[in-house]
């Protein structure tokens, strides 16, 4: 195996981080202004904020599995959880740090006693975590150190052609030294399920992706629901894109041609080197969410529309497919392959300027997400939201 | 400048690489004809006839079938195909 470039952050568990935040979660929505206020007072540390307000229903083990999972991020420095003291925020925490998360510290409003009081504590907390972050270095990391997330958004008729093939090529590469790679986004695999079937190292593996797929499409059904007018969307149309299945094939590419080594759950982290494929929503951000909460360290995002879409903890490059909106767009877009379109550059030579990307990302530089500071974060749900509470 | 794109030989439609005029003369490896559309840049068209419910080969893979005749050089998109899944016309 060849030697690796990656120098990034060691976790006490032998996980990689390829940065080194200190997040502030809320655990109860109710908690977000607070979380805020934090992030704002210390430069350096980010918040995300949530609208779960500890609703006890058939989506509970789902949220508690995302929250722990963002928590524990190898990204993450530390994390200063705020709690309204409930059984299931403990369980969040406890997951957690069963999940590797090394720094923790809970603040809890009912013991505290007032948001003044726990912003001001959690001010104090974070700069304290700050300065031991900084005290941190970056090592010389296995190629196991790039945990990689594909995603695609606001897809054109080149998407297809140019980026997402592009970044297959770079997907094949890093799987083949020896990283992980996740492609998701089960509605955008519809049509395209067979080749990725084909393409499994078991064949009980292929039989969960097709199942993966059949349960999606028996649910779009089963709600009445016709998809046209949303799948593809106005812009795929726009774009060019005629139908789901053409789309999917497209998106499809930037898995690349490796082996699929696994079918992980949502939020789910892949246990192994190798190519996986995670059931996740075609929302671009919750995507997004899963892929972080699954311990995803970097993401490339290819888009046909251009997307101001980032990660709180997760660095997001962005593709262009085309240059025109690579150009128009150019504080989004980090990497234009639409040249491959105009016959100006073959899809061997934009894959080696993603993967060298990656690297460059991966070892510190910031995407123009992180500069703009675009944190998305929404949590996805399966059921309708049920009010009944822990506390 | 190549004006279109062919991803797979089973292929029955191609990628327009620029924007096409109709009237425009394709003349490109082995495909001769006329577009009979302005095709906007991505979009596709055929490139050879296609009939009603034939299915629309891409990547070389059937991404949907055609919901009228199609004819070598005409538009390909949601005004004549279909997708096979998850469209209200099969059920």
């Amino acid at each position: 195996m060849s030697h690796s470039p990656i120098r990034a952050y060691l976790r006490p568990n032998g996980s990689w981080g390829l940065r080194n935040h200190v997040l502030v979660l809320p655990l109860h929505s109710a908690l977000s202004s607070s979380a805020r206020a934090i992030e704002d007072a210390c430069p350096g540390a980010v918040a995300i904020t949530h609208d779960w307000s500890g609703e006890v229903d058939g989506d509970l083990q789902r949220i508690i599995r995302i929250l722990a999972g963002f928590a524990s991020n190898p990204n993450n420095f530390a994390t200063i959880f705020l709690s309204l003291g409930s059984a299931n925020e403990e369980e969040i925490i406890a997951q957690a740090e069963n999940l590797g998360l090394a720094n923790v510290v809970h603040l809890s409003l009912p013991h505290i006693g007032s948001t003044k009081l726990l912003i001001d504590v959690g001010i104090r907390e974070a700069s304290d975590l700050l300065v031991r972050a900084h005290e941190q270095i970056r090592i010389e990391a296995p190629w196991s150190a790039i945990v990689l997330g594909l995603e695609c958004g606001g897809s054109d008729a080149l998407s297809g052609i140019t980026a997402n093939p592009a970044l297959g090529v770079a997907s094949d590469r890093l799987v083949e030294l020896g990283a992980m790679s996740v492609l998701g986004e089960t509605t955008e695999i519809l049509g395209a399920e067979h080749l990725l079937a084909a393409r499994a190292i078991t064949q009980d593996i292929g039989q969960r992706i097709i199942e993966t797929v059949a349960r999606y499409e028996k649910s779009i059904n089963y709600e009445g629901i016709d998809l046209r007018g949303a799948q593809p969307s106005r812009g795929n149309i726009e774009g060019g894109l005629s139908t789901l299945e053409e789309k999917s094939l497209g998106a499809a590419k930037k898995a690349g041609n490796a082996q699929l080594s696994g079918v992980l759950e949502y939020a789910e982290i892949p246990p192994a080197r190798g190519l996986y494929f995670m059931d996740t929503p075609g929302h671009d951000i919750e995507q997004l969410t899963g892929y972080a909460a699954g311990h995803i360290n970097i993401v490339v995002f290819t888009t046909g529309r251009g997307t101001p879409t980032g990660s709180a903890i997760m660095p997001v490059i962005k593709v262009a497919t085309n240059s025109p909106m690579a150009m128009k767009l150019s504080d989004l877009i980090d990497l234009d392959a639409g040249s491959i379109a105009d016959g100006m550059e073959t899809l061997a030579e934009v894959g080696t300027r993603i993967f060298d990307e990656i690297i460059r990302i991966a070892n510190g530089c910031e995407t123009k997400a992180e500069i703009s500071g675009n944190h998305e974060f929404a949590l996805s749900r399966m059921y309708k939201t049920i009010v009944s509470y822990d506390a | 400048m190549r004006k279109i794109l062919i991803l797979h030989v089973n292929d029955n439609v191609a990628v327009a690489l620029t924007d096409i005029s109709q009237g425009e003369l394709i003349s490109q490896d082995e495909y001769l004809f006329t577009a009979k559309d302005n095709i906007a840049r991505g979009h596709k068209l055929a490139t050879r006839n296609i009939s009603i419910n034939e299915g629309i080969i891409k990547y070389g893979e059937r991404m949907g079938h055609a919901t009228s005749e199609i004819r070598t050089g005409e538009h390909v998109h949601v005004h004549n195909v279909l997708g096979d899944r998850l469209s209200s016309e099969v059920k």
